[in-house]
C-alpha cells in the first residue's frame, strides 16, 4: 500500500489550494450565509459559477483525486453545491447512464441527491417526504432515490422546497414532498453502494479539511497567546489535549485516503473502509471544534471568529450520510457477518 | 496512491510464509501475545528459532546475510514485520540484543566491537541494556553511575534498575557518566560490561505478572577495560538515539498488527459468549475496529514518507496510540467474560487466560521505552511545534 501522491495529484492539490486561497476569502462565506450583506449571496454563487463548475468532472475521476479537492474545499468552507453535485449526483447519473451526465461533468447542469425520508436516516425508503437534501436551492435537478433502488430525476422548479435550518447555514438542507407519478430507473445495488460510498468518503475528506483548519488555527493561537508570562501552548494540560486531538485527526486523514484507495481499487474491504473513514473524520472534526474552541478561550466563543463556522459544519456534516454511531453500527454488522 | 504491492514484494511474502509454515516452533504456532514464562531462562526452542531465523536471513531482513538478513528493502521489512505480528510470532524473547545492541555496535562500535554484532543478533550472546537507574528514568540524561578512568580501565560504580534479562545476560550495554563537569547529556558514555565481572551483582525483580524478566544491577568498583568503550568518550547520548534506525519506519506495524490480531480475538469471544447481538458490545467493537484500522492507515502513510527519505511525523504517534489501544483491547477481552474477567485459572477462562495475561503485560507498554506522558510531550513539541513547558 502506497500513500505517495503522484505528480498529478500533487499538482491537483496545489492548484485547488491556490484557487481557494486566492478566490475564497473568509468573508465570502460570512457575507453569504452569516452576516448576510446585499451582495454576499450573489458573490458566493458567482464564486461557484466562476470556479467550481470547472471541477465538476472530478466526479468521474479517481476517488483519491476527488478527496484531495474536497479536503481543500472543506478547509475554506467553499460555498455552493460542489460536494453533492460532484461526489454524488454525477456518479449517480453515470451509474444509470443518464443522458445529462456529460452536461453535469461539463459544469452546465448541476444537481443534488435526495435519500432520507422524514426520519432523517440515509436509507432508501418510500416515505412521502424527502429530507436533508443538501443545496437543493442552488442546483437545477434533484435525483430522488426510493426503495427498490429507484432513481427519479426532477427539475428543482417542480418541487416545493422547504428549508430545514441547521447549525450550518453554509450548507442549507431542504425537505419536500415527493411528487406523484414520477418516472424512475432502477440502479443496481452494487452500483448504488459505490455511489453512496464515493459521496461519503468525499464528505469525510471535507471534514478532514475542516479539522485541518481548526487544528492549524488553534496551534497558531496557542503558540502566540501569552498568559502567566508564557505561551499558553507551553502548558502541559493544553498540550496533551491537543496531542490526543491531533492523533484523532491524523488517523482519520489516513483512513479517508485509505478508503478512497479501496474504492478506486474496488477492494473487497471497501464498505468497511468507508464506515471507518466517515466515523473517524466526524469524530476528529468535532473534537477539534470543541478543543479548538476551548483552547482559544473567549475569542473562540465569539461570532467574529471564524471558528464557529467550522464548528457548525462539523456538527451538521456529522449527520449527513450517517453519523459516527450509525457507521459503527453498520461496521458491526460487517464484523459479525459470516464470512 | 495505490493499494497493492508489487510482484517482487509478493514473492518475498510467499517465501517468508513458506519459511514460517515450516519453521515456527510448536510452542508459538497458534500465536501468542507475549512470550517468556515465569522463569527468566530463555527456552531452548526460542534460541533455536532465533538462530534459525538468522541463518536463513530472516532475523533482521534488511541486513546482509552475515548479519542475519537478506538485504531486504524497507517495504519488504514492513511486510516481514506485519506477517510475523499478525501470526503472533516473535523473533526473540530478548529484544535488547538484536534490536538495540547489535545495531548500535554496527553504527558506533570499533572493528572489534562490530564483530560482536552477529552473535548479539543471532542470540548466541545474550545482552541486557543498562539505561534506567533509580533516579534516572524518563530523565535518562541524569544518570549517575560513574565510570572513572584508571590506567587502561574504567572503574564503574552505581546502580541500574529495570534491566531486562540481566539475570541471563552475558554482557551489558551500559550507560555511564564519564564527565560530571558538563551539561548532563554531554557527559555520558557507553561501556560493554561483562556480567560476570567481580563487583557486579544482579538482584532479580518480579514483574507485577509474577514473571522474572528484569532486575536491579549493582556495580561496585567494577573494572572495565578501556577498549570496551563504544564510540567516542562522552558521546553516549547520541547512541541512545541511534538504535533500531534500520527498522524505524516499519516498527509500528508490529504493534498495530498485534492489536488487530487481538481485535479479531475479541470478535470470537463475543460470539462464544453469546454477546453477538449486544448493542453495547457491537458498538464498542466497531469503535476499536475503527481505531485499529485507521492507525494502520496512518502507519502506512508515514511509511510512504519514510521510504522516500523524508521524516515521518505520523510515526511519533504510533507507540503512544498502540500501547494505550492494546491495553483497552485486552481489558475489553476480560470484560466480555463477565464475572470471569478477573479469573486467571486457565481451566475456567477463555483461551487459557490469554486475555488476563496479555492485559497485565500490556500495562508495561505505556511505561517501557518512554512513557506515554513523555511521548505526548515529544509529539507536542516536535510534531505540533508547541513551546516547551
Ligand atoms: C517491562 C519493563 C522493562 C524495562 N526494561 C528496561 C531495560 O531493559 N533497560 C532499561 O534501562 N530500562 C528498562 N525499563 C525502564 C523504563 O525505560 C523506565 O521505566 C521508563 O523510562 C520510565 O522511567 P521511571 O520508571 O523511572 O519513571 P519516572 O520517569 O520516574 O516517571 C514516573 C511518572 O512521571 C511521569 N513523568 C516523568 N517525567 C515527566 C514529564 N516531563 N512530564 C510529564 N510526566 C512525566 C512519567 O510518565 C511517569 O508516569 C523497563 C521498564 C519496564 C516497565
Amino acid at each position: 500500500m502506497d500513500f505517495t501522491l503522484n505528480e498529478d495529484q500533487v499538482l491537483l492539490r496545489e492548484t485547488a489550494r491556490a484557487m481557494f486561497g486566492n478566490e475564497c476569502p473568509p468573508e465570502l462565506v460570512r457575507d453569504a450565509f452569516y452576516d448576510v450583506t446585499s451582495s454576499g449571496p450573489e458573490a458566493a454563487s458567482s464564486f461557484f459559477d466562476r470556479h467550481l463548475r470547472d471541477w465538476a468532472a472530478l466526479g468521474d475521476a479517481a476517488v483519491v483525486d476527488l478527496c484531495l479537492f474536497m479536503e481543500e474545499a472543506g478547509r475554506v468552507l467553499a460555498p455552493g453545491p460542489a460536494w453533492v453535485n460532484t461526489s454524488l449526483f454525477l456518479p449517480l447519473l453515470r451509474a444509470i447512464e443518464h443522458p445529462s451526465a456529460d452536461l453535469v461533468a461539463a459544469g452546465e447542469v448541476t444537481g443534488t441527491v435526495a435519500v432520507c425520508g422524514s426520519d432523517g436516516y440515509w436509507v432508501l425508503n418510500n416515505d412521502p417526504m424527502r429530507s436533508f437534501v443538501p443545496h437543493a436551492n442552488e442546483v437545477d435537478v434533484v435525483a430522488i432515490l426510493s426503495a427498490g433502488n429507484q432513481v427519479s430525476c426532477v427539475a428543482v422548479a417542480e418541487l416545493d422546497l422547504q428549508e430545514v435550518a441547521t447549525l450550518d447555514r453554509s450548507r442549507p438542507v431542504f425537505q419536500f414532498a415527493v411528487p406523484a407519478g414520477l418516472d424512475s430507473t432502477e440502479i443496481g445495488a452494487e452500483q448504488l453502494a459505490v455511489v453512496l460510498n464515493r459521496g461519503t468518503v468525499a464528505l469525510a475528506a471535507e471534514l478532514i479539511g475542516v479539522g485541518r483548519w481548526l487544528m492549524d488555527t488553534t496551534l497558531e493561537y496557542v503558540r502566540e497567546r501569552v498568559q502567566f508570562d508564557r505561551p499558553v501552548g507551553s502548558f502541559q494540560g493544553l498540550q496533551w489535549k491537543l496531542v490526543d486531538a491531533a492523533l484523532l485527526l491524523e488517523r482519520a486523514d489516513a483512513a479517508v485516503y485509505y478508503a478512497a484507495m479501496c474504492l478506486d481499487a474496488g477492494a473487497p474491504e471497501q464498505d468497511r473502509a468507508v464506515h471507518v473513514a466517515k466515523a473517524a473524520a466526524g469524530i476528529a472534526a468535532r473534537r477539534w471544534a470543541r478543543d479548538g474552541l476551548q483552547s482559544l478561550g473567549g475569542i473562540g466563543f465569539t461570532w467574529e471568529h471564524d471558528l464557529h463556522l467550522r464548528l457548525r459544519r462539523a456538527q451538521a456534516s456529522e449527520q449527513l450520510l450517517g453519523s459516527a454511531s450509525w457507521h459503527h453500527d453498520r461496521l458491526a454488522e460487517l464484523i459479525f457477518a459470516p464470512d | 496512491m495505490k493499494l497493492t504491492w508489487g510482484a517482487e514484494e509478493e514473492a518475498f511474502r510467499d517465501e517468508l510464509l513458506a519459511f514460517l509454515d515450516a519453521e515456527v516452533p510448536e510452542e508459538i504456532k497458534g500465536g501468542r501475545d507475549w512470550i517468556g514464562d515465569e522463569s527468566p531462562e530463555i527456552p531452548k526452542w526460542a534460541s533455536e528459532f532465533q538462530a534459525k531465523l538468522f541463518d536463513h536471513g530472516w532475523m533482521v531482513p534488511s541486513y546482509p546475510p552475515e548479519l542475519g538478513g537478506r538485504n531486504a528493502t524497507p517495504l519488504q521489512t514492513l511486510i516481514f514485520l506485519e506477517e510475523l505480528a499478525s501470526r503472533g510470532v516473535s523473533r526473540s524473547v530478548h529484544f535488547g540484543g538484536y534490536a538495540i545492541v547489535g545495531p548500535s555496535l554496527l553504527e558506533f562500535g570499533n572493528e572489534q566491537q562490530k564483530g560482536m554484532a552477529p552473535s548479539a543478533i543471532r542470540g548466541d550472546t545474550v545482552w541486557c541494556v543498562g539505561m534506567s537507574e533509580p533516579d534516572a528514568g524518563s530523565d535518562l540524561a541524569s544518570l549517575q553511575t560513574r565510570a572513572v578512568p584508571d590506567g587502561d580501565s574504567f572503574i564503574v560504580t552505581g546502580q541500574k534498575v529495570w534491566t531486562s534479562y540481566a539475570m541471563v545476560a552475558e554482557k551489558c550495554f551500559c550507560y555511564v557518566r564519564t564527565d560530571t563537569s558538563v551539561a548532563k547529556h554531554k557527559g555520558i558514555s557507553v561501556l560493554i560490561i561483562d556480567m560476570d565481572s567481580p563487583g557486579l551483582e544482579v538482584r532479580p525483580l518480579r514483574h507485577l505478572t509474577g514473571a522474572i524478566e528484569f532486575a536491579e544491577v549493582f556495580l561496585n568498583e567494577v573494572v572495565v577495560p578501556k577498549e570496551n568503550l563504544v564510540g567516542e568518550l562522552n558521546s553516549g547520548w547520541r547512541i541512545t538515539m541511534g538504535s533500531l534506525a534500520h527498522e524505524r519506519g516499519a516498527l509500528w506495524v508490529e504493534s498495530v498488527s498485534s492489536a488487530q490480531r487481538a481485535l479479531e480475538g475479541l470478535v470470537e469471544i463475543a460470539r462464544r459468549q453469546g454477546l453477538e447481538q449486544d448493542g453495547v458490545v457491537r458498538r464498542k467493537l466497531a469503535e476499536l475496529y475503527e481505531e485499529v484500522h485507521s492507525l494502520r492507515a496512518l502507519g502506512y502513510k508515514g511509511f510512504a514518507s519514510f521510504a522516500q527519505g523524508s521524516s515521518a511525523p505520523e510515526h511519533s504517534f504510533m507507540k503512544l496510540a498502540t500501547s494505550e489501544l492494546r491495553q483497552r483491547i485486552y481489558a475489553f477481552g476480560m470484560e466480555l467474560q463477565g464475572p470471569y474477567a478477573a479469573v486467571v485459572d486457565p481451566e475456567f477462562v477463555e483461551e487459557g487466560g490469554r486475555w488476563q495475561q496479555s492485559w497485565q503485560i500490556s500495562l508495561a507498554g505505556t511505561i517501557g521505552g518512554g512513557t506515554s506522558e513523555i511521548q505526548r510531550n515529544v509529539v507536542a513539541t516536535r510534531v505540533l511545534g508547541l513551546p516547551r513547558g
